[in-house]
């Protein structure tokens, strides 16, 4: 209702056939809009404009309604309106604050959705003009720098965090923003962090504030000097990287929450009434529906921050203890006032109560396990694009993880257990695991079953070989840090191995499907390699000598499949096709495996034969493994324990670039101006003057 | 009781009494040495109608004081106060209080004095005391004339050397003869009691017995003053007992002994906390109206007050020498660190604020200087009473790592552990090493906590800060090296690279990725097959010739490594610090070092704490100093009776800080975790019957064994589960927990009868009723009760000072003190003492109750 009535204007109620009666600033919008320069019969013109309330919809119709010529005939009173805007800024009295950054919002987007095609350097021209840019720009910057560091109005600083917002997302490709030239040169940088840093502001505007990071980072990353990136990547204050660390855990803890929700919803519903068997028909398609929105964005600054920012590496494990603190359903408010020291946060930054559904009794959690549950969600489908890029973030911000070395540390930190409830797709040979019977165990448990997960759920037609790929990669650098450091994890590798080895069955039993589309033997070869890390160097990571044992029975119990694969690429190898060489490569991997197999079937046939037993029970084959591993020589391979760093720039820029464009699409499409209600502000404005 | 003089002529006399001195002591040996020295008390009474009353006192200080030479008298013969009052009328026993407590004041006076001078003439601010630590230079000779002779005597005479007095002893016997002829003559005319104060023998235990026994005031304030010349150490041990004095027994003890405790207030800092701490502890039992105007409250809060800090306030040149190693700057940039929930609260006091990133303002504002040690015990305790809300223990300890995590924020600050020995600064808390113990509804807990040493805690800076992943470990998994790096390169690189461990330079090139070298494992076995293998590798890809392994020795390899690592036990959500304090202590160090930013520089050290609330660590205290008394009379008797006392921090009523033992498990938790008979885990720990290592492992059993039998049957220790016995890396047992001594045991149940905790599982681990060391185990425990008995007094004191104005349940009823006396058996023979011994053992052994209360225990804890 109310749009309508500003849209034309206010309108009397009685007539509304009546000529409708113009507010005033449609009056003076419509002065600017013409050849003439406003402020000629009104000297005051500029100063009267922004005491007035803005009307958005009126100034963007109106600029959209011009074609380029006409805007470029009116091009000085749209600079003259800039600069004022810009002068209004400084001003004392917020409401004309107010009002210029409405202003603004309405002339960038007015202006460029006029101007798709053209060129950065026209709108810059459109708006400021050539030559008075650089210095505008830079006032606004500055102002807009000087708003957000103030002490003033927290809404005041939410529409300065939008217009920026606004700016960044203009148009579809950031780097096409030329404008944003001048946001680089004019660094806003610290004032973002400063947002982050203070506990009341971040809970207001952290969520605008890094996601606006984010984006800054990714303008022109690969052409030129970013100093955001620059800047970013020496952060060391701990309280800002915790500050946003906290926003991008309370945005997926609250993605958790929803997801849960939803889900509980579906099952509470009719499917509790089915049976099992009846239920687990429909899974299938009631799981689609529970899908949330994922939020990209915020992905991406985790990423931009775990990539780009070395310290930012501690803030994943650190706790965030008032979450627990929130849950604790005794007395939790008396606890506050005793900590002279302050080791409890301010009990209001809470994020939320988010946690208090997914874990039955209070737990302690942090951002790498608020990451890991999200991505257990996100990963179960992906279908479509949207969750198939959350996906694959996902895995690169687990892959920088496990590259790091002191990452690495507190994963495998045998003091630091956590229980993980990773969400698990409902299939139809599975049943849910019973969630509370986890055990306590180091977070890289809970990595590596996410892994194994992963692995388990996606053999599909629709193979998504590049997440296969990175999550074998993770799971390797992860075994290469145990393997240098002597981490004996107490792990079921069992798990990992059986996934690993349906998975060669599953590439064999689709070859041709999949052939057409991927090159399998690079995700053959990886597997196989992963085996061969356990073969050879298990004596320096395995938890047990049993364990070792239990490889080998792994392996000759699934022996099929170790000859099928050899069969497979030995045919491939041998006829000159396009798959010579990479099936050669699997051909020599599989040299140990092959050996294994070839050395203990007979020994254990034998032993059945001399001791009349049809079928071996898995003591009698592990008792013959035992006994028979001295006669058996292997060959070392090479550089198992070496691989490739990730690296954003060679290989995955063309992904980045297209996950920004549709952020910033999300983010535009989502910048809601009449969020930040003008009646709000003016009372607020009203009251402090 | 006149430190500031001693002019030449006194030297002379001094000499002469030293002569009369032995004769006296040889008076007076059969009462020392088989009474104690409290019968000389008597002596004193005795002698106290011959003396006249306070009538014809000297003023030493105004006497000699202020005209005296400076640098006179560096050997000390006699103290000078001796002399200076012979050489008046010779037959004052009393000392006027009034002179006393001038004389005091100008021994301040004089040490502040002291303190101009030495602080002008480039030298370090010392007196008396601090000068025996800090390396002697000019100020010795400076303060020689305060310190003077009787205290260089005191400090010739240290009386834990038994042997030594004995020697002098033997020597005197030569003059004896002639000594006594004189000593005939003068006796009547002297004061047997101030010769015994200024004898050799005085020490710390005498003074503060006389202290608590004399009603004169004017032997109080001699002692007040005497309290200078005793070593710090000397009197840091009987702290507890000063205050308690000073807070609940007249004013002319409080008179006379708050000069001292002002005084060294104003030297250390920690003293001042412990000081401050102590009073308020002890303050607690008296009644609240009369606890907010006493002297024990007023005492704290001036030192709380903080106007006790040293008037001349002078920082070893903190501009110019930022210690070297604090020069490790880890970023150049200056950044500001804005507040964060983590710090909003601390900032608001701003004491606790971290200053290395900008040492001039800690130098300017110079908060005050107790407030953020302080406040860093303040939030231990915080956690800890946050901790015990919580049900269960997996829940503590992800709690508890957290909450360190974010303490961590606020480090290094100017905060030390006060049961460290030596000065520092906490820089850090490795938060996941910390653990719960286990304790029913309280949260106790162990943390670990890096400190930097440093030579003076007040004029060292405190550290910069090091961000948390400011670390590269030799083994980085970051330094992976890239494919492609030939043979040589690698081979090379093993050769040649240092090991960068303690090295500045490899913690400077930090971001430096490139980084290619493999660098050698820093484990001792760090060129075994497995990096031989790696090189091994890349030589295959050069010659293109297979390496072949054999599936054998890679099988043979894990299992001989993990038969390698010492036995270490199972990790227990119900009981997570066994894990935690099985861990050899050298490999927790080791270990932790290499996980923290701080721990390439030089003066890392590590420290461990376990962080107590809810419960009163007075009995605790209390029993430390018995237990260190004890000790020390063993030592000195040369009775090879092994036992540990722990420090403790007192830190209020309901709250402190216990050292732990390092490298020892509780007997519960070694059975529940190896299941094994306490004998079979020693043969399993340190190997079979007639090995070395067992042998030893079995004398060092018996040894503690007997100490802790006596110590038990001394202090009727009670509650004497095997979760409150530990048993450390080398056989010792240790005693914990004396919650419940003297007049108290747990719920008045009746078990534990018994005189102390002997199970049949010790005596096998002794080997048996028959075997040799079961009986060298009961002969160390004779010789350990007759030295014991030697030197009652000594122990009986502590308890008893302790007893003013407690409301302890050890000093409930009115027949604690006697018990305790007759436990010592003064009237028995040795032979006597040996059959008691015997029936102790017998009763111990065969008693049921100790049994009884294992089993109900195990019902009840669950403690095995």
């Amino acid at each position: 209702m109310a749009q309508t009535e500003k849209k034309g204007g206010l309108l009397r109620k009685s007539s509304a056939s009546k000529k409708p009666l113009k507010e005033k600033v449609v009056l003076m919008y419509d002065e600017i809009f013409t050849t003439e320069d406003p402020s000629k019969c009104n000297p005051r013109f500029w100063e009267e404009l922004f005491l007035m309330k803005v009307n958005l919809e009126y100034l963007e119709g109106k600029l959209e309604a011009l074609d380029g010529e006409e805007l470029m005939k009116i091009k000085d009173n749209i600079n003259c309106l800039f600069q004022h805007c810009i002068q209004a800024l400084g001003e004392e009295h917020p409401i004309r604050v107010v009002n210029a950054l409405q202003t603004l919002c309405a002339l960038i987007r007015g202006v460029h959705q006029k101007n798709k095609s053209t060129s950065g350097f026209d709108i810059i021209n459109m708006l400021v003009g050539f030559d008075k840019a650089e210095l505008c720009m830079k006032n606004l910057m500055e102002s807009l720098d000087s708003l957000l560091c103030a002490e003033g109005s927290e809404s005041l600083k939410s529409l300065c965090l939008k217009l920026l917002l606004c700016l960044v997302t203009v148009t579809d490709n950031i780097s096409q923003n030329t404008i944003l030239e001048y946001v680089m040169i004019n660094s806003i940088f610290e004032a973002i962090l400063q947002i982050l840093s203070s506990p009341l502001s971040r809970r207001e505007h952290g969520y605008d504030a890094v996601v606006l990071l984010a984006l800054l980072v990714n303008y022109r990353k690969y052409e030129s000097v970013n100093p955001y990136i620059v800047k970013l990547s020496i952060v060391d204050d701990e309280a800002t990287l915790n500050g946003m660390g906290l926003v991008i855990a309370q945005a997926l803890s609250e993605y958790n929450r929803q997801y849960k929700d939803k889900e509980e919803e579906h099952q509470s519903g009719f499917f509790s009434a089915l049976t099992n068997m009846v239920g687990s028909m429909f899974i299938a398609d009631a799981d689609e529906k529970i899908s949330v929105q994922t939020n990209e964005a915020i992905l991406l600054a985790l990423y931009e921050a775990v990539h780009l920012n070395r310290n930012f590496i501690t803030v994943l494990a650190q706790s965030h203890p008032e979450m627990g603190l929130m849950t604790t359903p005794t007395s939790p408010i008396p606890m506050t006032p005793v900590t002279p020291l302050g080791t409890t946060p301010p009990s209001s930054d809470v994020i939320s109560s988010a946690e208090l559904p997914l874990d039955a009794d209070v737990q302690t959690s942090n951002l790498l396990i608020t990451f890991l549950k999200y991505s257990s969600i996100v990963m179960q489908d992906t279908k479509d694009e949207h969750r198939l890029h959350s996906g694959k973030l996902c895995l690169i911000i687990l892959t920088c993880i496990a590259e790091d070395q002191y990452a690495n540390a507190f994963l495998h930190d045998d003091n630091m257990n956590f229980r993980v409830n990773l969400h698990r797709m409902p299939m139809r040979h599975r049943k849910k695991a019973a969630d509370k019977n986890l055990p306590c165990r180091p977070l890289v448990c809970a990595v590596l079953d996410l892994m194994v997960e992963f692995i388990v759920t996606h053999m599909m037609k629709e193979f998504p070989m590049d997440l296969y790929i990175r999550c074998i990669q993770i799971v390797h650098k992860l075994l290469c840090y145990q393997k240098k450091c002597r981490v004996r994890l107490h792990y079921t590798w069992r798990e990992l191995w059986s996934a690993l080895i349906n998975l060669l069955k599953f590439l064999m039993s689709n070859e041709t499907v999949l052939l057409a589309k991927h090159n399998i033997f690079t995700l053959a070869l990886m597997v196989v390699n992963l085996f061969n890390m356990f073969i050879t160097y298990g004596d320096t990571f395995l938890p047990t000598p049993s364990s070792y044992d239990e490889l080998y029975y792994e392996i000759i119990r699934m022996h099929q499949n170790f000859d099928n694969l050899y069969s497979m690429v030995l045919r491939l190898s041998t006829n000159a096709g396009q798959w010579k060489e990479p099936a050669s490569k699997v051909t020599h991997a599989l040299v140990n495996i092959r050996a294994i197999i070839n050395h203990f079937n007979p020994k254990i046939e034998s032993y059945a034969a001399v001791n009349h037993i049809s079928q071996l029970s898995e003591d009698q084959v592990l008792e013959v493994v035992r006994s028979n591993y001295d006669t058996l020589t292997l060959k070392l391979q090479d550089g198992l324990d070496q691989y490739e760093r990730y690296s954003e720039q060679h290989k995955e820029a063309a992904f980045f670039k297209e996950l920004v464009r549709s952020i910033s699409i999300n983010v535009r499409k989502n910048l809601a101006f009449n969020t930040l209600s003008q009646e709000l502000l003016l009372k607020e404005f009203s009251t402090i003057s | 009781m006149n430190h500031m003089n001693s002019a030449q002529p006194v030297f002379q006399t001094g000499l002469l009494h030293c002569v009369q001195l032995m004769g006296f002591l040889s008076l007076l040996r059969p009462a020392i040495w088989n009474r104690g020295v409290m019968l000389s008390l008597e002596s004193f009474e005795v002698c106290r109608p011959a003396t006249a009353m306070g009538d014809s006192v000297v003023d030493p200080a105004r006497g000699t004081g202020l005209d005296q030479a400076p640098s006179s008298a560096p050997q000390g013969n006699g103290g000078t106060s001796l002399s200076v009052i012979t050489e008046g009328v010779g037959e004052l026993a009393v000392i006027d209080p009034e002179v006393a407590k001038k004389a005091c004041e100008e021994v301040l006076e004089k040490v502040k004095l002291m303190h101009g001078i030495s602080s002008d003439s480039l030298t370090k601010p010392a007196d008396g005391s601090e000068a025996e630590h800090a390396p002697r230079t000019v100020v010795d000779l400076a303060n020689g004339d305060i310190r003077e002779g009787c205290e260089i005597k005191c400090l010739d005479d240290p009386p834990s050397t038994a042997s030594k007095i004995q020697e002098e002893d033997e020597t005197m016997a030569n003059t004896v003869k002639t000594a006594r002829k004189r000593q005939k003559n003068n006796s009547a005319k002297q004061s047997w009691l101030l010769r015994l104060f200024e004898s050799k023998l005085f020490d710390i235990s005498m003074a503060i017995s006389y202290l608590y026994n004399s009603k004169e005031p004017g032997v109080q304030a001699y002692i007040g003053n005497r309290l200078f010349c005793f070593r710090n150490e000397e009197v840091d041990f009987y702290l507890p007992q000063l205050l308690n004095m000073y807070i609940h027994m007249d004013e002319d003890v409080g008179d006379a002994i708050k000069p001292y405790i002002v005084h060294r207030c104003r030297q250390s800092i920690n003293f001042s906390l412990q000081c401050a701490l102590l009073l308020g502890a002890y303050s607690s039992d008296m009644h609240i109206s009369t606890q907010r105007h006493s002297r024990g409250t007023k005492l704290r809060k001036l030192i709380l007050s903080d106007e006790l800090k040293p008037a001349y306030k002078k920082r070893e040149l903190p501009s110019l020498s930022p210690a070297p190693d604090m020069g490790l700057s880890p970023s150049k940039r200056t950044h500001q660190r804005s507040k964060s929930d983590a710090t909003v609260t601390i900032s608001l006091s701003s004491n606790l604020k971290r200053t290395a990133s900008n040492p001039k303002v800690e130098s300017e504002e110079e908060p005050v200087r107790l407030a953020p040690e302080r406040e860093f015990i303040k939030s231990l305790i915080a956690i800890g009473k946050r901790l015990a809300t919580l049900p269960t223990k997996e829940q503590k300890t992800q709690r508890l790592i957290s909450e360190l995590s974010l303490l961590n924020h606020k480090l290094p600050a100017r905060a030390w552990l006060p049961t460290a020995g030596f000065d520092h600064h906490v820089v850090r808390v490795p938060h996941t090493q910390a653990v719960v113990l286990n304790s029913k509804d309280k949260a106790p807990y162990l943390i670990y906590v890096e400190v930097l040493e440093c030579d003076n805690f007040d004029t060292a800076n405190v550290p910069a800060r090091i961000p948390e992943n400011r670390i590269r470990s030799t083994r980085s998994a970051e330094n992976l090296p890239e494919c492609g790096i030939t043979h040589e390169q690698r081979t090379s690189s093993f050769t040649t690279v240092p090991n960068y461990d303690n090295d500045d330079e490899a913690w400077s090139v930090d971001d430096i990725v490139e980084l290619q070298v493999e660098l050698p494992e820093i484990h001792t076995n760090s060129c075994d097959n497995i990096s031989q293998f790696s090189v091994d590798s890349i030589t295959s890809q050069e010659s293109r010739e297979p390496v072949f392994i054999a599936a054998g020795d890679i099988r043979r390899r894990l299992s001989e490594q993990l038969a390698h690592t010492p036995t270490s036990f199972k990790r227990d959500p119900e009981d997570p610090s066994a894990v935690a304090l099985k861990e050899p202590w050298q490999e927790k160090v080791r270990r932790i070092r290499e996980g923290s930013p701080y721990g390439h520089l030089p003066s890392w050290r590590l420290l461990s704490v376990i962080v107590k609330c809810g419960d009163d660590l007075r009995q605790e205290l209390l029993a430390f100093q018995v237990l260190k008394q004890l000790q020390s009379i063993w030592e000195q008797e040369r009775v090879p009776l092994w036992i540990k006392p722990y420090k403790i921090l007192v830190i209020s009523a309901d709250s402190g800080m216990i050292e732990p033992v390092v490298n020892a498990v509780s007997i519960h938790q070694i059975k529940k975790q190896s299941l094994l008979s306490l004998l079979d885990y020693f043969l399993q720990e340190h190997g079979n019957y007639n090995t070395e290592s067992f042998l030893t492992a079995q004398r060092n059993f018996v040894q503690s064994c007997a100490g802790y039998c006596l110590v038990c049957y001394l202090l009727q220790v009670k509650d004497r589960h095997n979760g409150n016995i530990l048993l450390d890396a080398d056989g010792h047992i240790i005693h914990i927990d004396f919650g419940f001594i003297l007049s108290s045991s747990p719920r008045n149940l009746g078990f534990e009868t018994s005189a102390f905790k002997l199970t049949t599982e010790f005596v096998d681990v002794m080997g048996g009723l028959d075997g040799d060391m079961f009986n060298y185990y009961k002969m160390l425990m004779l010789q350990g009760l007759i030295a014991a008995r030697k030197h009652m007094d000594k122990v009986v004191q502590i308890v008893e000072i302790m007893q003013q104005g407690s409301q302890l349940p050890c000093f409930h009823g009115s027949s604690t003190i006697r018990n305790l006396k007759e436990r010592f058996h003064m009237n028995m023979t040795e032979e006597q003492l040996q059959l008691l011994i015997e029936q102790m053992v017998d009763g111990s052994m065969r008693s049921i109750t100790t049994k009884l209360y294992d089993g109900f225990q195990y019902l009840t804890n669950g403690i095995m």
